[in-house]
């Protein structure tokens, strides 16, 4: 039942981000604007370790997020904890170190803060782990803050635009926008033929949940074939002929945030920069 | 140039898995003129269309646009499916683009028009079909019935010369529906020739120049509207229902409250116009104004509508 919830709650995320990507308050704003801010602050979270760099960028990028583009402070919280778990396994693994004997291996100061000894194996966690770990951790999340951004103002539409511009392969491109629909279709197909399903009794024990779950699978499988069989008749009527051409809808471009981009990105790498020279963590 | 857009001779299809679809079908639908395919459920209606564009080849018998045969090489197929546009019935299987602006586009820059004609033709098909608001939402974001008018503005922006619609107006709420039916009039009346397939006996009664009726692969009865809905056999056979136009004005005439010569009326107006002329008894000019009269005043309307309950 807990695994059921949670496959719905992340489908609900899934919707509510491509739902605000939508409607937001910077939808009107270049693609390529938020795109072009969005990598260069991730490039730079990406170039430099620093743990405060990371901060200012999850702090400015929250800002934008919620401040600008008005998404609920609720909903972005709740977001920016979905890979949180996963984070923690890994700062952890980061952070603890194993040695040996008393030493710490290839560390200078070999100093440890906790140690736990198990036989002759001594576990714990020394100042340059800890710091590392604060550094991945940072790292991670000012990037994980850069995509949010990025996939809360921006349509998926208006992604493959931006990838269509860049002149990546047109074959990605319309492979990635038939998935990013199927997607949904096939969402929707599940979705109605477990309600169906579930209304007919289908979930109500174990049995009849082990035997419903099977057809759905083997009808959602069966479905998507018929789908894209469909799909291609109908492209085919409308004159198809290998190659998905559609017309993108255009947009201002603004002198002014592209102004203020280029100020944030530029007093970014600079305090990058000094950061790093004066070597702060 | 032939009078007949599109003809289909002996038509014959089996499905892969031995469903025999279409068993001869013979049509001929005239240029310019509207064109009302009806049949219930599994009569062949889908399949006939999609030979209408190419799309299956008849395994015997032909296909013929303008009065030449079509040929399927891919040269010709291309400009058979520019002339010939198809609004196909589930519209979730027609819309594949993200967005509803993309979808549209589609179709006009696959014969590669230039990138202004495009956006014309775009922003037309959508202020044509009221979908402008939606340009930019996802098509997964819309209501089966915004869906179903997405799919019809990707056929307009193609300007074809021949509209296909499989059902247009099921699952649309009635304003919209009135609205599709009055847009396809619209089109007609610049010279598209419309074909659709449709349930709905009212409004293939009251919209259609012409009517087909197909039954089990088959077309089992076809003339202009008046003919086929009086034709109590053909209805029978094909699961039709009679028009209430019809069902009233047989009433009416057998009560002797219409005319005895009268043709059978298309419209809610033109049976008003009728039971009114046939009771007052005068003359045609002054008839008109009695209508006009009725329409504005709402106690002669009760008046009339007290006497129809009297019957
Ligand atoms: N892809 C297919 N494979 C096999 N049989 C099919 C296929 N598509 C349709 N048929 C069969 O062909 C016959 C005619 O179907 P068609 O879709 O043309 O009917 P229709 O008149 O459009 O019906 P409806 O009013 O329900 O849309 C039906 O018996 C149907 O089961
Ligand atoms: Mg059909």
């Amino acid at each position: 039942m807990s695994g059921e919830g949670n496959k719905q709650q992340k489908k609900r995320y899934m919707l509510k981000i491509d739902s605000f990507a939508y409607a937001n308050k910077l939808r009107n704003v270049h693609p390529a604007e938020k795109t072009a801010f969005a990598l260069t602050t991730m490039l730079l979270c990406l170039i430099f370790s620093s743990v405060t760099l990371s901060a200012v960028i999850i702090i400015l990028m929250a800002g934008v997020t919620v401040g600008l583009a008005g998404i609920p402070v609720k909903t972005y919280l709740r977001l920016m904890f979905l890979p949180f778990s996963f984070l923690l396994v890994g700062v952890i693994t980061v952070a603890v170190s194993a040695s040996a004997g008393d030493t710490v291996v290839g560390a200078n100061a070999a100093e440890w803060l906790v140690k736990i000894k198990i036989s002759k194996i001594a576990l714990g966690i020394t100042p340059e782990g800890l710091l590392a770990a604060a550094r991945l951790f940072f790292k991670s999340l000012g990037t994980v803050s850069c995509l949010y951004f990025m996939s809360l103002t921006t349509p998926f539409v208006e992604i493959a635009m931006m990838m269509r511009k860049i002149k990546l392969p047109a074959l990605f491109i319309e492979l990635t926008e038939i998935i990013y629909r199927f997607i949904f279709v096939l969402l929707k197909t599940a979705e109605d033929i477990y309600t169906s399903q579930s209304s007919r009794w289908g979930y109500s024990s174990f049995k009849n949940s082990m035997n419903s779950l099977g057809c759905l699978t083997a009808a959602l499988f069966v479905r998507s074939l018929h789908r894209s069989q469909e799909l291609f008749t109908t492209l085919t009527a409308r004159g198809y002929t290998g190659q998905l051409n559609v017309l993108a809808p255009q947009y201002p471009v603004s002198a002014a945030n592209i102004t203020l981009i280029i100020i944030v990105e530029t007093f970014l790498v600079i305090s990058a920069v000094l950061l790093e020279v004066n070597k702060f963590v | 140039m032939s009078d007949y857009i599109i003809e289909a001779e002996n038509l014959i299809y089996t499905y892969p898995d031995g469903t025999q679809a279409l068993k001869g079908i013979n049509i001929k639908i005239p240029k310019g003129k509207k064109v009302a395919v009806l049949g219930s459920n599994g009569a062949g209606k889908s399949t006939l269309f999609l030979h209408c564009n190419g799309i299956l080849k008849p395994q015997q018998g032909i296909v013929k646009y303008d009065g030449r045969e079509v040929r399927y090489d891919r040269k010709s197929l291309l400009q058979l499916r520019k002339n010939v546009g198809i609004v196909f019935q589930d519209p979730d299987s027609q819309l594949f683009s993200a967005s509803v602006y993309q979808e549209i586009s589609f179709g006009p820059l696959n014969f590669g028009l230039s990138e202004e004609t495009v956006r014309k033709r775009v922003e037309q098909a959508m202020s044509a079909t009221e979908v402008a608001g939606l340009k930019d939402k996802p098509t997964h974001m819309l209501s089966y019935g915004q869906k179903k008018r997405v799919s019809i503005a990707d056929i307009l922006a193609m300007e074809p010369e021949v509209i296909i619609c499989d059902e247009p107006t099921a699952w649309l709420d009635p304003k919209h529906a009135q609205q599709t039916v009055k847009l396809f009039d619209r089109i007609n009346s610049s010279g598209t020739t419309i074909m659709m397939s449709t349930h709905d006996v009212d409004l293939a009664y009251s919209w259609a120049d012409y009517i087909f009726v197909l039954s089990n692969g088959e077309v089992i009865g076809e003339g202009i509207p008046e003919q086929v809905f009086t034709n109590e056999i053909l209805i029978k056979k094909a699961d039709l229902e009679k028009p209430w136009l019809v069902q009233v004005s047989e009433v009416l005439l057998i009560k002797g409250c219409l005319p005895k010569a009268a043709v059978l009326p298309r419209n809610r107006e033109r049976l008003f116009e009728l039971i009114i002329n046939h009771g007052t008894n005068v003359g045609e000019e002054e008839v008109i104004n009695d209508f006009s009269d009725f329409r504005n005043n709402g106690r002669e309307r009760d008046h009339i509508s007290a006497d129809l309950k009297g019957l």
